[in-house]
């Protein structure tokens, strides 16, 4: 009988000391449409299970339903999502539907222990300037890659981290010759828009928008056309990620935003260098890529939101999701010594990238709300005409750029790096 | 005598009551989007208050100056407060009056709810209108008319094609010889199969390092690699897609017309038998015209199914080279791309306008004939 209410007593408190310890131990549900793929997801949800404040609940989820669904929190009044970790481009829905707390005094908080890169910070403001929208949470950028035996092939005199356009051309040209094959790769089935706006535009034009129909353009595009592509694997229609056709050899040249590249650097580090990408008449445009971590104001917990925010920016978790997720740190002071090879040969190219002396910033497209995947289809619609449907270079760049007016007049969208400021509407020249 | 009459009815309810709810309202709330433009515009107010009386409108992307800014705070569920502003401001409305008023934060862009003195409109209460924008906009896009081509050629290519083999894979099953029972499993394979899954498979195979072309240079047929997936070789494409589909989809028609001739009353064959009709003779005037009913059911299914093909040609083609209406209702509908629902639904509607005079042509095509029949 004694033996029996010991037993009782132990069973009830061991049943209170659960509750107790459960109401202690809150969940935090992160959102997030980065690393929405079965092993990011993994390698994420490993990482974030350090966290002392709570449970992260890390969820994978695609933009359109994140959207969605916030939308119709916000209009309930009831949440279930604290954290949205997204990359820029989704937040100007969410800044147009009003659905974010200002976490201007939690950054402050945070950048009393560490630097948080004053670019992003204002990319997270939305174009404010006293709300913070979003609190940067790691970058990446696109890079080259290249196999180790197309190196002889590079043209004379050629330096693989400060490559132009025209040596490119011929680097393709004479790896066509000695192979028989096309070896220079581009994702068309996947990030290409944002190398059209990024990277081709602004290193032959020196800007996005404003140039879209200048002769820099029209050079670009016959460039592109008649220099460039009949050196590009005819396959490169059906690319998505890089890696994989890197790593089968059926390309040896490619371009593809570092996270796309990342599985091949993984998996033979030996086989491939990273390098920026080439540069053109007026620079090397390369694109920074910023994703962001946000508060909904249904959010069930905001205290341990923030602390999760706080959490996730401790060089220590910058420097984990580097390693192993391949997405760069947005403060100052991580640690990058004991990379992984394959993570370290990126960083590399993406630190010669940013720091390179004719390097053009090109922000991804700012205040075009809603609509910003427009600008993206104007962009793919004027390099499909000229280079995949041969249509005339200037016919099409008229008629785009009048598309692309009507987008900027629409939403109202301003002028963003690397075009000047400006008031109004950003105008096409 | 009542409670007979309707009980039929009584037992219709329930799946009429979910086909309406289910299908028809979507589809009908679908179809409207492709007429009506969701417009904007901002309702100024007497006092900062969402019900207050309305002093004028503004457009979208109006510029506006802020004359007095009014801090609210709401108390939100989760315990935190928010603060809320509403700014009088002064603006040109669409007549070109200058009007003032209130407005809520959330229908202005302002760069600092503290101290800016300018803003723009961006927010405001929905006014619907009925417009063809959409479907000229659809008519004058660059790619509608080749989405358009490629869709009606490879239903052109792809539905004899599957139907002759369908009839001759259904005979070889009701021939009964000898381990035709494998001949079903084998042929019933690509059933299980997705669509997404058979594009996948028929690209590997005719990639540049695909199957068909490991093959052809290890045997020595060829010396490099032929790249038949690529821009300027848009027939190696459609021939890829047409033997994907027809690889992935016959099967389908085979088993509609199996069970068709399952139900083909055994004397009208073994008679024409009697009489000496050869295999030939039997197929063309027998087995065929009794099996119209099936072949006009799986027809029907299989070309629209046909008019719908998407995810095959995406795998094989890519997205920008060749292109199909059920991709471009995609391409538009996409958040990452356009973003725009209006015109997705055109595209959905002209797909299902499609099918549905396809429909129309078969049903009517056989019921005159049989007709036409009977009157002989």
């Amino acid at each position: 009988m004694k033996k029996l209410s010991i037993l009782v007593i132990a069973l009830l408190a061991l049943a209170l000391g659960t509750v107790v310890s459960a109401q202690d131990d809150v969940t935090v549900t992160l959102a997030s449409t980065q690393f929405n793929v079965v092993e990011e997801t993994e390698k994420a949800r490993e990482i974030l299970a350090d966290f002392e404040g709570g449970t992260i609940d890390f969820v994978p989820f695609e933009e359109g339903p994140l959207i969605d669904l916030l939308r119709a929190e916000g209009q309930s009044g009831a949440g279930t999502i604290d954290v949205i970790g997204s990359i820029h481009g989704t937040f100007p829905t969410l800044v147009n539907d009003d659905v974010l707390f200002d976490l201007t005094d939690l950054l402050a908080s945070i950048e009393e222990e560490y630097d948080v890169s004053d670019d992003f910070v204002e990319l997270g403001r939305m174009g404010t300037t006293d709300y913070q929208y979003y609190i940067p949470w790691m970058q990446a950028t696109y890079i080259m890659a290249a196999n180790n035996e197309a190196l002889e092939y590079l043209p004379e005199g050629a330096d693989v981290n400060a490559l132009t356009w025209e040596q490119l051309a011929q680097w393709g040209q004479a790896m066509q010759e000695a192979t028989g094959e096309a070896k220079i790769g581009f994702p068309v089935a996947g990030l290409f828009h944002r190398f059209l706006e990024g990277y081709a535009f602004p290193s032959f034009t020196g800007g996005m928008v404003t140039q879209f129909r200048s002769e820099g353009a029209a050079e670009m595009l016959r460039f592109m056309r008649d220099d460039l592509w009949p050196y590009v694997n005819p396959e490169s229609i059906n690319y998505d990620f890089m890696n994989e056709p890197l790593l089968s050899g059926e390309v040896w040249v490619a371009f593809d935003h570092v996270a796309r590249l990342k599985a091949a650097f993984d998996e033979s580090p030996e086989m491939f260098v990273a390098f920026p990408a080439p540069a053109g008449p007026a620079g090397r445009g390369y694109m920074p890529v910023v994703a962001g971590l946000g508060v909904p104001f249904t959010s069930p917990n905001p205290d341990e939101a923030e602390a999760v925010i706080r959490y996730m920016l401790s060089p220590a978790v910058q420097s984990q999701v580097l390693s192993e997720l391949g997405f760069y740190p947005v403060i100052d002071g991580v640690e990058t010594e004991d990379l992984p090879e394959g993570v370290a040969t990126m960083l590399d190219a993406v630190a010669a990238t940013v720091g390179a002396d004719d390097a053009i910033p090109s922000l991804l497209p700012i205040g075009l709300g809603a609509r910003g995947g427009e600008i993206n289809e104007i962009f793919r619609n004027a390099f499909n005409r000229v280079v995949i449907n041969g249509e005339d270079i200037d016919t099409v760049l008229e008629e785009e750029a009048v598309t692309l007016q009507t987008l900027m007049d629409e939403t109202g969208a301003a002028c963003w790096a690397p075009d000047p400021v400006s008031e109004g509407a950003c105008q096409v020249e | 005598m009542k409670k007979t009459k309707l009980l039929p009815y009584l037992l219709l309810l329930p799946s009429m009551i979910y086909l309406l709810l289910f299908f028809a309202y979507p589809m009908l709330e679908s179809f409207q989007l492709a007429f009506r433009r969701e417009g904007q515009f901002l309702n100024l107010r007497v006092e900062p208050q969402d019900e207050a009386a309305v002093v004028g409108t503004l457009a979208l992307q109006t510029d506006v100056t802020v004359l007095e800014r009014q801090r609210l705070e709401e108390t939100l569920p989760n315990g935190r407060t928010r603060p809320f502003y509403w700014f009088r401001v002064e603006g040109l409305d669409t007549a070109g009056t200058t009007i003032e008023g209130w407005a809520s934060q959330a229908n202005l862009f302002i760069e600092s709810r503290t101290e800016s003195t300018t803003a723009r409109v961006v927010g405001g209460e929905s006014a619907r209108e009925w417009t063809l924008d959409y479907v000229n906009r659809m008519l004058n896009d660059y790619r509608f008319g080749s989405a358009l081509g490629t869709t009606i050629l490879l239903v052109v290519l792809i539905l004899p094609l599957q139907f002759i083999l369908a009839i001759i894979m259904a005979l070889v099953l009701q021939a009964q010889i000898r381990g035709s029972s494998l001949f079903l499993y084998i042929f019933a394979i690509p059933l299980g199969i997705s669509d997404l899954a058979s594009g996948i498979i028929w690209y590997s195979i005719f990639t540049q390092r695909g199957f068909l072309n490991s093959f052809l240079v290890g045997t020595g047929v060829l010396e490099s690699p032929y790249i038949f997936i690529r821009v300027g070789n848009e027939s190696w494409m459609i021939a890829a897609i047409v033997l994907a589909e027809v690889w992935r989809a016959t099967s389908i028609v085979m088993v509609i017309v199996v069970s068709g001739l399952q139900a083909l009353p055994r004397d009208y064959i073994e008679a024409g038998q009697v009489f000496g009709a050869n295999l030939w003779q039997r197929l063309r005037y027998i087995i065929l015209p009794l099996l119209k009913p099936s072949l006009q059911v799986a027809l029907i299914l299989r070309t629209i199914l046909a008019l719908q093909v998407f995810a095959v040609v995406v795998a094989i083609a890519g997205r920008d080279v060749l292109s199909v209406l059920a991709y471009e209702t995609y391409r538009w509908y996409d958040p990452q791309r356009f973003n725009s629902p209006n015109m997705a639904a055109v595209y959905a509607g002209f797909i299902m306008l499609l099918s549905l005079g396809v429909s129309l042509f078969y049903l009517r095509a056989v019921r005159s004939e049989e007709e036409a029949a009977k009157l002989l």
